[in-house]
């Protein structure tokens, strides 16, 4: 049996406010698997996915990502642990002043790749996500699923075995989904670990691929599936 | 290599990307240098004064009018093994009036009908160099009072004492001055970098994503704080020099005969140094202080 990408135990988050966000998730996400983390606004995805990559520490409960235990409180290379993941959002991120090359190529600069050999790989990878024409246009100067497409090249240029992706397709329209959401599954058949937090049910009907449910923070299946549905 | 290239050119861009409010801060830490330097070589200067003045500093003993002349003999000696004493030299009545004759030059007519026995003999003592000032005096004082010959010991006491008084001042009002301006430079530099790093914060927030680490991030930072202390510290030093050039232009013919005697010195090198390293080091602490408090790993 694979060991898993990514092991949840008893994970519970829950803010200063008092707030809680995360109530004893325990999930288990094994290499090369496409995994939707799904529920409505405020049901704790995004958190879930800000605990994956160190942005947010659990209030309680373990967390091993690439067999590396980022809960435990002497884990301080988060820089390392970010290095074997691509992060992708909804606000894209991308570096306004700049083209659509250098936006890919810095996230390569600035992991101590020389400038040229950036360039050239930005441009190898703006390929795979069909961008190879707008290269030198100015980020201002693309749709937001063009964006979101840039967004995915950086997350992809330093070759990550994982991928987060955090409700990337949630300020695109339909036909611009399915060019991402097209993307997204490539990248998973070329053995690429996905997980994609996603509000749309209409996603997961699509795709068959694992849906792990959230709402209140909780996994759904503590709930009724059909109220997560409800919501969706 | 790579990495040298990366932060000198990331430095540099900061740098003109904020030009403005790097300019500010620059111009903040050269004034509150500038002040602190301005002390620092009123303090030199004085310090340099005190010294050429207690070099010349010597004690007079008089004797005790009728003290026998077979006893001045045995009390030069005694007064030669006095521990830092370097010379000692006998002035007879004689020599006294030959010296108020040299001094008053033309007016010396002044001094007719003057016997030289009113003027009482005395003993010129040269100290030794490390025995020059007050507090060493004051103990080679305390021991020739105790030689029942000598009626009255003079020395430039109160003038010395003074003097050494106001360099104290100068230099307490110097470093507690400094001890101010220092907080409040790391306070400016901090908080510049702060804006110039809020103002790169979608650029870091990617380099945080793709896992960059953190001394990559803030090594730009660290020098840009670096370079604004050495260019602060060095307008300082440079405005200093103007206006220790500019001194001697503007000060009247009558005192410049005067000062001529006393050299107005500019920093030494090593004073010059000290400035500029400091600045640098202000800078970089308040850089640092800036990214601790922004430049967390999120």
């Amino acid at each position: 049996m694979n060991e898993a990408m990514i092991e949840m135990h008893h994970v519970f988050k829950t803010y200063p406010s008092q707030i809680s966000a995360l109530s004893d998730i325990t999930l288990e996400i094994l290499p090369g698997e496409f995994a939707f983390i799904v529920g409505p606004s405020g049901s704790g995805k995004s958190t879930l996915l800000r605990i994956l990559f160190c942005a947010e520490r659990p209030t309680s409960g373990e967390v091993v990502v690439h067999g590396i235990h980022i809960t435990q409180p002497d884990f301080k290379k988060i820089y390392q642990l970010r290095r074997t993941m691509g992060i992708v959002s909804q606000d894209f991120k991308l570096l306004r002043d700049r083209t659509v090359n250098e936006n890919v190529a810095f996230a390569l600069e600035i992991t101590g790749h020389i400038r040229e050999e950036a360039k050239s790989k930005a441009s190898e990878i703006l390929r795979r996500v069909g961008l190879e024409e707008r290269e030198g246009d100015s980020i201002l100067a693309l749709s937001a699923g063009e964006q979101q497409r840039v967004a995915i090249a950086r997350a992809l240029v330093n070759s990550p075995p994982l991928l987060l992706a955090d409700e990337p397709t949630g300020n695109l329209d339909a036909r611009m989904t399915l060019d991402v959401m097209e993307i997204f599954t490539d990248l998973h058949q070329k053995g690429t670990t996905i997980v994609f937090a996603t509000q749309f049910t209409g996603l997961i009907k699509r795709y068959s691929y694992r849906a792990i449910r959230l709402l209140d923070g909780r996994k759904a299946d503590s709930h009724k599936v059909e109220e997560v549905k409800a919501t969706g | 290599m790579f990495f040298l290239q990366y932060v000198i050119r990331r430095t540099f861009q900061n740098m003109m990307g904020n030009l403005f409010s790097n300019l500010i801060t620059i111009g903040i830490i050269a004034i509150s240098m500038l002040i602190f330097s301005t002390f620092t070589l009123l303090a030199f200067n004085l310090t340099n004064f005190l010294k050429i003045w207690e070099d010349k500093i010597e004690v007079i003993a008089y004797l005790k009018r009728g003290t026998p002349s077979s006893e001045v003999e045995p009390l030069l000696k005694k007064t030669r093994l006095l521990e830092g004493v370097e010379t000692v030299r006998y002035v007879s009545p004689y020599d006294a009036m030959g010296f108020m004759e040299t001094k008053l030059g033309g007016q010396k007519n002044l001094l007719e009908g003057i016997q030289p026995a009113v003027l009482p003999p005395s003993f010129e003592i040269q100290m030794k160099k490390d025995y020059r000032n007050s507090t060493k005096i004051k103990e080679v004082v305390a021991h020739l009072k105790e030689i029942p010959q000598f009626e009255e010991i003079q020395y430039g006491q109160e003038w010395v004492e003074t003097f050494s008084v106001l360099v104290h001042i100068l230099r307490l009002t110097q470093w507690i001055l400094g001890g101010l301006l220092l907080i409040a430079v790391v306070f400016i530099t901090s908080n510049t970098l702060q804006l110039t790093i809020s103002s790169r914060r979608e650029e870091i927030e990617v380099m945080h994503w793709v896992g960059t680490s953190p001394s990559f991030i803030r090594i730009p930072f660290y020098l840009e704080g670096l370079i604004q202390g050495f260019l602060g510290g060095g307008l300082a030093i440079l405005f200093l020099f103007l206006l220790h050039q500019g001194l001697f232009l503007y000060i009247p013919p009558s005192m410049q005969a005067w000062l001529a005697k006393i050299p107005v010195l500019f920093l030494p090198l090593e004073t010059i140094a000290w400035i500029l390293l400091g600045g640098m080091v202000l800078g970089f602490f308040g850089s640092f202080v800036a990214s601790m408090r922004v430049l967390k790993y999120k």
